[in-house]
């Protein structure tokens, strides 16, 4: 009898104890669900209208009509899209190749003991403090003819610069407030990884009589090697989706000469309501965008299973 | 730190300490050092340029603005240019729209991240892997790219120009989501499972054991996201077109197009709208840079 029993009893125990496994999966399910809801209405499902609007002609007024691949077609033959295209990539290389070396330097200087130390940290790292609207107005003030940059510059002899007036050095202007905003941020992602380097190899290396620079080149840049993947990745992402500054500082002139690509998105969007041809641009830029993004999610999530 | 244990390995392996070390400037040492200093200092002289022209400009009266030589100090001082830009415009408003803008969009990713975070830390259930992946995945999503589209649902939910429309969709972020996890991960099981034991419930489990261990990530998260959200441009320019709902940097890019050459005032409106971001790293230095430096977290 009691070996009758006992089976039932096994049962009745797993059954219990899968209920509350369920329980939990369940509230795991419900604490997630919010965050599930609001990035699939306003991440995902934007993407897929985005696919969807590229291939019509839309101006928000009439209904949407279908037109397959006309706003690619369009794209590919209009020169202010390749313009643009242009622009953003010139962006893109100039305002991120000299970061790399300007923040990691930096990074290796703070990594040392220097007099009042934080106080220089802190000042080095106040570009990232300051709004990017602010940023956008405070350089297009100092970027004025007779402004404080050209008074600065004639100390050491240099010709006032156009700067913003003159479609030659509009587009470095712009750059040059991308590398001011974004070296002191790198800097600080650079320090995190130098500061997770073990003493003890620069320990060896010292006893071993090296030099400073042999330590840095066969020490610290080959450990540092996942930071600087990192910092590579995501500072292209950042340059592709730069808006504010030309926005405010140029609207994207003159004669389009920093009318990057999301610009552009906006004003055939919001100024000129071709909403087809806005959405075909963006899928240009979402998969430009993909491209580093994928290489940044996939140094965050090495070695999971 | 590192000098503190360099010193330390000199007494333990018995080495001699080396002569320069008893020099009172130890700072000074190398030769290198005086570089050092020197490139440290243009780097901190171009980094408060901006800052420095900003308030010396707001503090210039418009006769002295354009002056040959250039005028470094402001004589005399202008502080009505203050005055005159507040109220020029509805500022007052503008900064409590930001403000309230900014602390729910932070409020709603300190609660949001952190669930969706320990769910996907702690939980076993079908499907956690891919969910995973999909959320992370929204990061190769930005507004950037889905500004149109966004812009038209927005429409379709009759949220242009109200204070939901500037906030919801940026009520959880996918890299906060993932920040709150990999933290998550770090917290015992055992401790979770003693107190199933004990028979806390599971949200008192969330909200008494699992939150308060999360302390540093929730500040550095916090700080991050406050500053993302004060900052934000793009979004307000689109979907509002009403006074009453501009935000901070809205209110300024247009407060520059209307008041173009009014510049000490124009640069009165941009002291007051770092302020909030100065006095927040000034406070809270620590999590602000940290906040910087989890964005580059890799596990």
């Amino acid at each position: 009898m009691s070996s009758a029993v006992q089976p039932r009893k096994l049962a009745t125990r797993r059954w219990l104890h899968l209920g509350l496994t369920e329980k939990q999966a369940l509230f795991g399910y419900a604490i997630l669900f919010p965050t599930l809801a609001i990035l699939f209405l306003f991440r995902f499902l934007p993407m897929i209208d985005a696919f969807a609007i590229s291939f019509t002609k839309y101006d928000l007024i009439h209904p949407a009509q279908f037109i397959g691949l006309g706003n690619f077609i369009d794209l590919i033959q209009d020169p202010l899209f390749r313009n643009s295209a242009r622009v953003s990539l010139i962006y893109v290389v100039f305002s991120v190749l000299p970061v790399w070396p300007l923040s990691l330097g930096l990074a290796v200087l703070f990594n040392r003991s220097l007099f009042l130390k934080d106080l220089l940290r802190s000042s080095v790292f106040m570009p990232v403090v300051m709004p990017a609207v602010v940023m956008a107005v405070v350089w297009t003030f100092m970027y004025q003819q007779d402004g404080v940059l050209n008074t600065v510059l004639g100390w050491v002899g240099i010709d006032p610069i156009p700067w913003l007036r003159s479609s030659s050095t509009a587009l470095p202007a712009v750059i040059l407030i991308g590398i001011w905003r974004a070296t002191p941020y790198y800097m600080v992602i650079f320090l995190a990884g130098l500061q997770a380097i073990p003493a003890e190899y620069y320990e060896a290396a010292e006893i071993d009589g090296a030099s400073r620079w042999s330590t840095f080149k066969d020490i610290t840049l080959p450990l540092l090697k996942p930071t600087t993947l990192l910092v590579m990745v995501m500072t292209v992402i950042v340059a592709m989706k730069v808006f504010a500054v030309p926005m405010i500082m140029t609207q994207g002139g003159p004669s389009d000469a920093t009318r990057v690509l999301p610009l552009f998105i906006y004003q055939t969007a919001f100024e000129f309501f071709d909403m087809g041809r806005a959405a075909a641009m963006s899928v240009f830029l979402f998969v430009a965008v993909m491209l580093f993004s994928v290489a940044q999610i996939r140094i965050f999530t090495r070695g999971e299973d | 730190m590192p000098d503190d244990l360099t010193a330390l390995h000199a007494i333990q392996s018995n080495r001699p300490p080396r002569a320069e070390e008893s020099l009172p400037h130890r700072a000074m040492r190398h030769r290198g050092d005086v570089l050092a200093y020197v490139l440290v200092l243009g780097a901190v002289a171009i980094s408060l340029l901006p800052y420095y022209w900003m308030v010396s400009s707001s503090l210039r009266t418009m006769e002295n603005m354009f002056r040959v030589p250039i005028q470094w100090i402001p004589d005399p001082v202008n502080w009505r240019s203050y005055v005159l830009a507040w109220h020029a415009q509805n500022f007052t408003r503008y900064f409590f729209n930001s403000g309230l803008v900014a602390v729910a969009i932070t409020a709603g990713n300190l609660l949001l991240c952190s669930l969706a975070g320990y769910s996907l830390a702690k939980f076993r259930y079908f499907g956690r892997g891919v969910l995973f992946i999909l959320i992370l995945s929204t990061m190769m999503l930005p507004l950037e790219v889905t500004m149109v589209p966004l812009f038209l649902i927005i429409k379709q939910f009759d949220w242009a120009n109200t204070y939901q429309g500037l906030i919801v969709p940026f009520l959880v972020d996918g890299f906060g989501v993932f920040l709150m996890r990999q933290y998550m991960l770090g917290i015992p099981r055992d401790l979770i499972d003693s107190a199933r034991i004990d028979g806390a419930s599971e949200f008192k489990i969330f909200w008494q054991i699992v939150l308060p261990l999360c302390k540093p990530a929730l500040v550095a998260l916090g700080v991050f996201t406050f500053r993302e959200a004060w900052d934000m441009y793009i979004w307000p320019l689109i979907i509002v077109s009403k006074d009453s709902l501009r935000t901070l940097p809205l209110a300024i890019s247009l407060f520059m197009s209307s008041y173009g050459t009014a510049w000490d005032q124009l640069m009165a409106i941009a002291v007051l709208g770092t302020l909030p971001m100065i006095i927040l790293f000034f406070v809270l230095q620590r999590a602000f840079i940290q906040g910087i430096a989890v964005s580059g977290l890799k596990e």
